[in-house]
């Protein structure tokens, strides 16, 4: 084992070592998040179409699973041996421009360019007046409901608020057999997300208007007090600090489950893989006032503040953010279209599961724009999860993450 | 004269690689971390040691160290003692004992990682195969959600972390046995010692040093190992699973508190380093008494 953990990074050294020594001018080197299985041959079709449209450059993808992506980034980051694109999270693009990392794109926009973007996908990336990065990947969330289940339940229309969600529940839990009306996320990433959605239906937000936590407010208490109640009542799946989005996903494509909350991907996986799953898409429930919320997520890509090759590298850009470009990506991949024209493609008007996303799109609130919101996600999940297993009481648990959070806050 | 120069001028090349490979890094890390360090690395203020003090004054650090701590006792303990019977079974002659050995070493043979995943996949509540299994023997008549507390998830991976362990461990022992010659077995015999007395009296003393090496090199390993928690629970849910690696690793790449994250790996050289040193030094002085 540690033979071969040595020989590993040896050679992981070693590859960076001829990585930097590679980096020869014409090339450029992006970054790539794999979403899914199409990720890879598409970018391979990009470099194909590109490289022949632009003699003289060439253009190296390196594709690396999300888990593993913000890790690669800081280490090559730290080595000096970054790629000249990478794709990012958008919430993390502070550290990045803090860190004076990350290049201002507004001297290669042209007002022709910005034109093509939706501006709520583009804003996220704009700080201080300056363009970082460009929104590669749109996102929203709403909820997947079975309606097979839900016939089957005597159910007529999916859930308009919280209490009609928990009725609806307890009706798909009567149905008996391994079925369980609420999936609810309790593992690994978005972990805090899947709780923000309860407590925005409630009025209250991640950041208080005074910049402090919400967390300890009335609302948020309100909304982990619903959930921990839905987990006492069994109508979520057992084991929730078990499951993970893919894992709650998967128990709704197996029809398992009669409600979940998750991004528009889930569509494409049914497609592919559970073809003849009945299933609606709806708005995510209100709450007792009607507020609610959908969590938006962009992912940006950026150009290195060292890119020896910006101008090949915006090339590139121009390239990915073509009309054809972005649909063929956006399409298979199953995120919501950032560019106008490619939104306005028949595929788009006339899917009505796409079209319940982009209906939530002004209820959407992006991860607030601070630095060290990673660790606030973090200390949040981690509260929900000590709720979720009752090993703290929801008020003390809350309390405790508030502190933490404002610890973190004032830095 | 020249032979006296000749050893240290031999050792010259490894001790470089050492260097390069070891010291090196060890370096870095304590510039890291008594550094005021940004997100990705770059060194600002020097800080002394408040990235040590800020360690001591987080509840999940000192959880996390008791529960290495624990883990390696159990893992390494429990691979030991499995490791004896196994080895002593595939030392005597049987026929198919070269199969029997091949399914032994399968394990080792097997990708860390790769392993954890499987097992994450046999432990999901309402699709493993363990689940389904103990259901269908009716050993259980509801699912039982095995990662979703650490009640349950914990003693899972100390299990998984003794079959992971235990192929090296036999491997180890089964070299140890081999060098023990077979006629004090037979003299033994001939005396009237009961197996178990051969056993206290030959095979425990005689395969002493092999154990001390496998509790040193199971140590430095168990206590490092990354992936069977990363993988089936990532230290969770709320931290109840961490050990050192995990906790580090969450500091660095999802917080991006290089600075503390060095300073936990220091921490954890200074343990093995030290648990080492006095382990070795307990054996040696045994071995020559």
């Amino acid at each position: 084992m540690s033979l071969r953990t040595w020989t590993v990074g040896l050679m992981a050294g070693m590859s960076m070592l001829t990585l930097t020594a590679q980096a020869n001018a014409g090339e450029v080197r992006v970054t790539v998040a794999e979403y899914s299985a199409k990720t890879g041959p598409y970018f391979e079709s990009v470099k194909k179409d590109f490289e022949a449209a632009n003699p003289g450059i060439t253009v190296k993808f390196e594709i690396v699973p999300w888990d593993v992506l913000l890790q690669k980034l800081t280490t090559d980051i730290t080595a000096g041996t970054n790629a000249d694109l990478s794709i990012i999270g958008t919430r993390w693009l502070i550290d990045f421009v803090q860190q004076d990392v990350a290049e201002p794109l507004d001297s290669y926009i042209t007002p022709d360019f910005k034109g093509r973007f939706i501006d709520t996908f583009l804003s996220p990336s704009i700080m201080e007046g300056k363009t970082y990065g460009l929104p590669i990947a749109a996102s929203a969330r709403a909820l997947y409901y079975n309606k097979e289940l839900f016939e089957k339940a005597g159910i007529a229309q999916p859930p308009a608020t919280w209490t009609d969600l928990q009725e609806d529940a307890r009706k798909i839990k009567a149905l008996g057999s391994g079925t369980f009306g609420f999936g609810l996320q309790g593992k690994e990433i978005e972990t805090d997300v899947y709780y923000y959605y309860a407590m925005w239906s409630q009025g209250t937000e991640i950041l208080n208007k005074d910049g402090t936590s919400g967390l300890s407010t009335p609302g948020a208490l309100e909304a982990a007090k619903l959930y921990k109640s839905m987990i006492d009542e069994g109508l979520t799946e057992p084991g929730v600090t078990s499951n993970n989005r893919e894992d709650v996903q998967n128990l709704f494509k197996q029809g398992k489950v009669g409600m979940m909350i998750t991004a528009p991907f889930l569509s494409n996986q049914i497609k592919d893989e559970a073809p003849n799953l009945k299933y609606g898409v709806a708005a995510i429930p209100a709450g007792p006032t009607g507020a609610r919320g959908t969590y938006g997520v962009t992912d940006s890509i950026i150009m290195f503040k060292n890119s020896k090759n910006k101008d090949e590298a915006w090339k590139l850009l121009d390239f990915l953010f073509t009309t054809e470009q972005r649909a063929k990506f956006t399409q298979g991949e199953g995120f919501l279209p950032v560019n106008k024209e490619e939104a306005k493609m028949d595929y788009y008007v006339n899917n009505a599961d796409l079209a319940a996303f982009t209906a939530l799109l002004p209820d959407a609130r992006f991860a607030p724009v601070i630095p060290g919101w990673e660790e606030i996600a973090q200390i949040t999940s981690d509260a929900m999860q000590k709720i979720y297993l009752g090993s703290a009481e929801p008020e003390a648990a809350l309390k405790e993450a508030a502190d933490k959070a404002n610890a973190v806050l004032k830095k | 004269m020249q032979n006296r120069f000749l050893p240290y001028l031999l050792t010259l090349p490894s001790l470089f690689l050492a260097a390069v490979v070891i010291f090196w890094p060890v370096w870095d890390l304590i510039q890291i971390s008594t550094h005021d360090v940004s997100r990705f690395g770059q060194l600002r203020d020097f800080s002394g040691l408040t990235n040590f003090w800020a360690l001591t004054a987080d509840p999940d650090f000192t959880a996390a160290l008791w529960r290495t701590g624990l883990w390696t006792v159990l893992v390494v303990g429990g691979a030991l003692l499995l490791s004896i019977p196994v080895a002593i079974i595939l030392n005597t002659d049987f026929y198919g004992r070269g199969i029997a050995r091949v399914i032994i070493m399968l394990p080792w043979a097997v990708s860390l990682t790769m392993t954890a995943v499987v097992w994450r996949w046999a432990l999901n509540g309402e699709s493993g195969m363990l689940n389904s299994a103990l259901l269908g023997l009716g050993l259980i008549d509801q699912n039982i959600q095995w990662l979703a507390s650490a009640e349950t998830a914990f003693p899972m991976q100390v299990l998984i972390g003794i079959l992971v362990t235990v192929p090296f461990t036999t491997t180890i022992f089964l070299g140890g046995l081999s060098s023990i010659p077979d006629d004090l077995y037979e003299a033994a015999a001939l005396e009237g010692a009961t197996p178990l007395q051969q056993f206290r009296e030959i095979t425990f003393p005689l395969l002493k040093p092999f154990i001390n090496i496998a509790i040193v090199l199971n140590t430095i390993y168990v206590f490092n190992s990354f992936p069977i928690i990363w993988v089936m629970t990532q230290g969770g849910p709320a931290n109840s699973t961490d050990i050192l690696v995990t906790h580090l690793y969450k500091l660095a790449f999802r917080i991006g508190k290089l600075g503390e994250a060095s300073a936990v790996s220091l921490v954890m050289f200074a343990i093995l380093l030290v648990f080492t040193m006095i382990y070795v030094r307990l054996a040696m002085r045994e071995q020559r008494a």
